[in-house]
């Protein structure tokens, strides 16, 4: 009886509640923002690329750097659901949801922001029908596109007994939401031999996702590796990359996880220790991403061939040193600093150390892109003034931005239907320690 | 008295040129001057051709002039000796065939004179430029032990005579220049007309079956111009070309993507996606389960 009651209060402490007044008007902002978005993507079909500021030498410009962004932040759905739960980690059961969620909300964007830097986008699908298999962005469109269907399944197959919870819930209820839950989990019973199966689902595709997650993020630097270019031509790129995606999808969590506690008072599920192991980790990682930053940098930055010291002084003392340190300073120093102590492990200077790494992840994958291309081998000469400076147009802002509000509000909306942290697990893992 | 009566008819004089100007002197110097080579070039002993190369001095710099017009004529610069017209590319070099329409005048006597012939054009003045040679022949043969032998004769007297003291240069064809055959940049000619050159470039690529093309020619002869001849000779080793075009390669068309590279994406692509497959298949078992 004790413990019906305990499960009808988790239940109804995580069931997904309807949007308050500031759900609605940070809805309403992101809805606004893509609007824009839209609008300025609609001028950019309608005129070409010319609305924007690419040129000749700068032909990725903040599209890329936002997909590289988009694809680094998904990997975080491998990193909590997968690696933690092959670690058999419990802590982290209240973040898989909110992990899943993340990782799909921004693989969606990563293939939609790719398409957009494409000029001719209605010739998207000969990419794919006469495309070469001997170019690493014909394998990229393969890895997103399969990550894209893992990570789908890795939100939907630990979805099914919390879906059984929420038609139960809603028996009588005859709202779309419920048709959905409905469709989507109604022949879940829970009975011994559909735990059994999804079970072992889970656990291979833990292990299958962990590898395309890799294979994510490490083709992504080959598209620039495989380029001979300077500040572009290392071995090192795909560790460099997956080990800036792991710490900007952390970040991503640990910022998720503070505003979701705050807006739907979960404080009771993602307690204080959830921010203090959340910590541990962003450190880690963040120290992870620092150790392969000097590698980047200081090993050319101790040779300075020619073709790379121009590169390199433009990072260090030139056009983007302040981009380039504030990268440096708010993605990595700080939020090591803050995280290193216990007192910077609480909730709220976590979640400043969080967003911190969120923006200079974004930066950082800017500056990755685009100071690269402004220093070609051959000299730029007899060219218009503007191509040897890149600062994006106002379209492109508004796509880029409408892109993130996008990413933002696909996962406002899922948190509204789902459930954000897993009812049966949290139920199960109670009686657990309750045994 | 007497002397003054000297000095105003110079100052007279001196007025009115002042007054009238200095007409000759004060045209050329309104426009720039267009500095004319013009050669004269034999090759193989038939085909005989001029070139033009016009430049300007600009800032104390020589600087080519390109779109400069020339008429060449042979001999005299009347209609009928009109050898052809000629535009300077942007390096400032031009070049014309003689037409048939001249032979017999090229026949009638051993030393001709050409004239490139320019109007007024932009800034430029008009200008005339003439060159005359002494006809010669180059004839190129090979000895024993791949020795090659040049000979040059010109025309005296109805004749073909040796010239002496001639510089010739004896080289290779390649694709970017010719190569010298030895050590020595030329050769002088002796009594006879006649160089020997040793051939030292023992083992160079000639074409499929080892042909080289050997060069003799003499350059910027102020009597001769230019004469060059060749001759083919089995003296280099065959080329193999290895042409990769059209194979299985990183850098080749869709549908010549090297073997192992398919072998490793479809290995990849395959394991994962029957991963996909399979778990779809549990979401059929499960729903079958619930049933």
């Amino acid at each position: 009886m004790e413990n019906s009651n305990d499960n009808d209060a988790i239940t109804l402490d995580l069931l997904p509640t309807r949007f308050g007044r500031w759900g609605k008007i940070w809805t309403f902002i992101l809805l606004l923002l893509c609007a824009i978005g839209a609008y300025a993507y609609f001028l950019q079909l309608k005129n070409g690329l010319v609305v924007t500021d690419m040129g000749d030498y700068v032909s990725w410009g903040i599209y890329i750097s936002n997909f590289v962004f988009f694809v680094a932040i998904s990997l975080v759905g491998s990193l909590i659901t997968a690696v933690l739960r092959l670690a058999n980690v419990h802590w982290s059961t209240p973040l898989t949801r909110i992990a899943e969620i993340i990782a799909v909300s921004a693989i969606i964007f990563a293939s939609l922001i790719i398409i957009v830097d494409m000029g001719r986008p209605e010739r998207f699908l000969s990419l794919l029908l006469h495309g070469r298999l001997q170019s690493p962005i014909i394998w990229d469109v393969i890895v997103i596109s399969t990550y894209f269907v893992l990570s789908l399944l890795l939100l939907y197959f630990p979805l099914l007994p919390d879906l059984k919870i929420l038609i139960r819930v809603n028996a009588g209820n005859h709202s779309r939401l419920n048709k959905l839950y409905r469709f989507l989990g109604s022949f879940w019973k829970g009975n011994p031999e559909q735990v059994r199966l999804s079970e072992k689902a889970i656990n291979i595709m833990c292990i299958t996702i962990i590898p395309v997650a890799f294979c994510i993020h490490t083709v992504t630097s080959w598209l620039f590796a495989t380029t001979y270019r300077p500040g572009w031509d290392s071995t090192n790129f795909g560790a460099y990359f997956i080990s800036g995606a792991f710490l900007v999808g952390a970040g991503a969590v640990v910022v998720a996880m503070f505003v979701f506690r705050k807006a739907y008072h979960l404080e009771k599920y993602i307690t204080e220790l959830h921010f203090d192991k959340m910590g541990r980790v962003l450190v880690m990682l963040a120290l992870l991403y620092l150790y392969f930053n000097i590698n980047e940098y200081l090993v050319p930055a101790f040779k300075m061939r020619k073709p790379e010291s121009a590169h390199l002084l433009d990072l260090f003392a030139g056009e983007f040193a302040p981009l380039f340190w504030f990268a440096i300073l708010i993605g990595m120093l700080i939020p090591i600093g803050i995280l290193l102590f216990k007192e910077g492990r609480k909730p709220l200077p976590m979640f400043v150390a969080g967003l911190m790494v969120v923006v200079g992840a974004w930066f950082k994958r800017y500056l990755i892109v685009t100071p690269t291309l402004l220093h070609p081998f051959l000299p730029m000469q007899d060219v218009p003034g503007r191509y040897h400076h890149y600062f994006p147009s106002w379209q492109e802002w508004a796509i880029a931005m409408g892109s993130l509000a996008g990413a933002l509000l696909v996962i406002t909306f899922l948190s509204r239907i789902f459930p954000i942290i897993p009812i049966q697990e949290t139920i199960t893992e109670q009686h657990e320690k309750a045994v | 008295m007497k002397r003054l009566c000297n000095v105003y008819p110079l100052l007279f004089s001196l007025c009115l040129q002042l007054f009238i100007g200095f007409p000759a002197d004060g045209q050329d110097s309104a426009g720039k001057s267009l500095l004319v080579d013009l050669s004269y070039h034999s090759l193989n002993n038939s085909v005989v051709y001029l070139s033009v190369h016009a430049k300007t001095k600009e800032n104390g710099k020589f600087q080519p002039v390109g779109g400069a017009r020339f008429r060449l004529y042979l001999d005299k610069d009347s209609a009928a000796c009109f050898a052809g017209n000629a535009v300077t590319d942007t390096k400032g070099s031009a070049m014309s065939f003689l037409p048939p329409s001249l032979k017999n005048q090229w026949n009638s006597a051993a030393t001709h004179t050409f004239i490139a012939v320019s109007d007024a054009a932009g800034a430029f003045n008009p200008s005339r430029t003439e060159a005359s040679v002494v006809k010669a022949h180059l004839e190129i043969d090979t000895g024993q032990g791949k020795t090659i032998i040049a000979k040059i004769v010109e025309l005296k007297n109805g004749e073909w005579a040796p010239v002496k003291a001639i510089e010739i240069k004896v080289a290779i064809k390649r694709s970017g220049g010719d190569l010298a055959v030895g050590d020595k940049e030329s050769y002088t000619t002796d009594s006879t007309g006649t160089i020997s050159a040793e051939f030292h470039r023992d083992g160079i690529p000639g074409d499929k079956s080892g042909q080289l093309t050997l060069v003799a020619k003499v350059e910027d002869n102020d009597t001769y111009g230019n004469l060059r001849v060749e001759k083919s000779e089995p003296w280099g080793t065959d080329l193999i070309l290895t042409d990769t075009f059209d194979q299985r390669s990183l850098w080749a068309a869709r549908f010549k993507t090297p073997l192992w590279l398919l072998l490793m994406e479809y290995s990849i692509f395959l394991s994962v996606w029957s991963v996909v497959v399979y778990l779809v298949i549990q979401i059929r078992k499960i729903i079958k389960a619930g049933r």
